[in-house]
């Protein structure tokens, strides 16, 4: 090959690399360019009522529990302002060693939101995580017959009845909620519950509070719903 | 997914844990010291106390017995949980064996206190007046009104005559 035809290869060669360069780069622009399409999906999504199974067991089960359900708006499947409402309630009938009855039987009441956590927040099924506010206000009675004094051997009535009790607490909220067919939802969460502020009986703090559970600075519940879209 | 079903796990088993959160001092008592007539502080030393009450059965119940050496400078008394006054008799005998006997009367208001449907249902006490006999005893003063589960303060002061 002469020297004019190997310098006829190389500008052929630099000439096909500019194209190439010319050709490529606005095709690599036009890629960063590119634009989300504006969301579809409206702001308003609809509404949503649920109703919780743990507190009717737990009141199966147990001396106290809640009937509980709940409202919530569905506002671009991201947020979810919710209200909730329910009853709580505590019949425990002289205890084996105390000889105690403590019974209430009140509604206490929430309201807060709940945020969804997945990255494609469009899919049917999402992971919350919120808070929120709740307050009850509630008359407890605590009772014993024929309390004996073990030294001085008197029987009295113990107790009070119609004690006036409240509290307002928050609460931290992590749960899940899957469809299961068409409007038919099934959700866990669990809740830190955390008192805020309090008002103690004439004879002393309440034990069971409604919604709150057992009473004290704090506490854990968890619970399961049924949750219709509307 | 793992981790978060072990932390869910977790918090269940401790939100199912029971706890009783009962006071440990859970009894209510008053407590007398000893103090000489100045104000001092007095010790039963070589003399033995005794205390007991009258019980609606009639019977006497002792609620401190043989109380005695330099160390004892105060001793608690269960309150009775509903009565208006309680009748405390004491019983101080010397080291000859002569026994000094005394009465004191205790006026108080009793407020039922409720802890926890898990602890024992219990009262609490104001007291407003006392009154004593002046065998062994100067006299009796109310150092603390309010009677409940907090016995580091002495609610009674009781002060004995100068004895040998």
């Amino acid at each position: 090959m002469t020297h004019q035809q190997l310098t006829s290869c190389f500008v052929l060669r630099c000439v096909i690399s500019l194209l190439l360069l010319v050709l490529i780069v606005p095709a690599a622009n036009g890629q960063k360019q590119f634009r989300e399409e504006k969301d579809s999906i409206p702001f308003l999504r609809g509404f949503a009522v649920s109703f919780d199974l743990v507190g009717p067991i737990t009141l199966m089960l147990s001396d106290h529990g809640e009937y509980e359900g709940a409202l919530r708006i569905n506002l671009h499947d991201q947020w979810f302002p919710t209200f909730e409402m329910g009853i709580g309630r505590a019949n425990h009938e002289n205890d084996a060693v105390t000889k105690l009855t403590y019974k209430t039987t009140a509604p206490y009441f929430r309201i807060g939101m709940d945020w969804n956590v997945m990255k494609n927040k469009h899919l049917s099924n999402r992971i919350f995580a919120g808070f929120r506010y709740a307050f009850t206000a509630f008359k407890v009675d605590i009772t014993s017959k024929n309390l004996e004094d073990p030294v001085y051997k008197t029987k009295t009535d113990y107790g009070i009845e119609g004690m006036s009790c409240s509290q307002h607490w928050l609460e931290a909220v992590f749960g899940i909620d899957a469809q299961i067919y068409g409007p038919m939802h099934l959700g866990w969460n669990i809740r830190y519950l955390r008192r805020l502020v309090h008002k103690e009986g004439e004879i002393g703090e309440a034990w069971y509070v409604p919604g709150f559970g057992i009473n004290g600075k704090d506490n854990f519940v968890a619970n399961f719903n049924i949750i219709i879209d509307i | 997914m793992r981790k978060i079903v072990l932390g869910i796990l977790t918090v269940l088993l401790m939100a199912g844990c029971v706890s009783l959160d009962c006071p440990v001092n859970n009894t209510v008592f008053c407590v007398y010291k000893l103090q000489k007539p100045d104000g001092s502080p007095d010790t039963l030393g070589v003399d033995t106390l005794k205390v007991w009450s009258p019980r609606v059965d009639g019977k006497d119940t002792v609620l401190v017995n043989r109380l005695c050496g330099s160390k004892a400078t105060n001793f608690n008394v269960q309150v009775s949980h509903t009565q208006p006054m309680d009748l405390i008799c004491l019983g101080l005998v010397d080291t000859l064996g002569i026994e000094w006997l005394d009465t004191i009367r205790i006026y108080k208001t009793n407020s039922p206190h409720f802890e926890s449907v898990d602890c024992k249902p219990t009262y609490f006490h104001t007291l407003t007046e006392v009154s004593n006999t002046n065998t062994i005893i100067d006299t009796v003063i109310i150092n603390k009104k309010e009677i409940d589960y907090d016995t580091s303060t002495a609610h009674i002061l009781l002060r004995l005559k100068v004895r040998y």
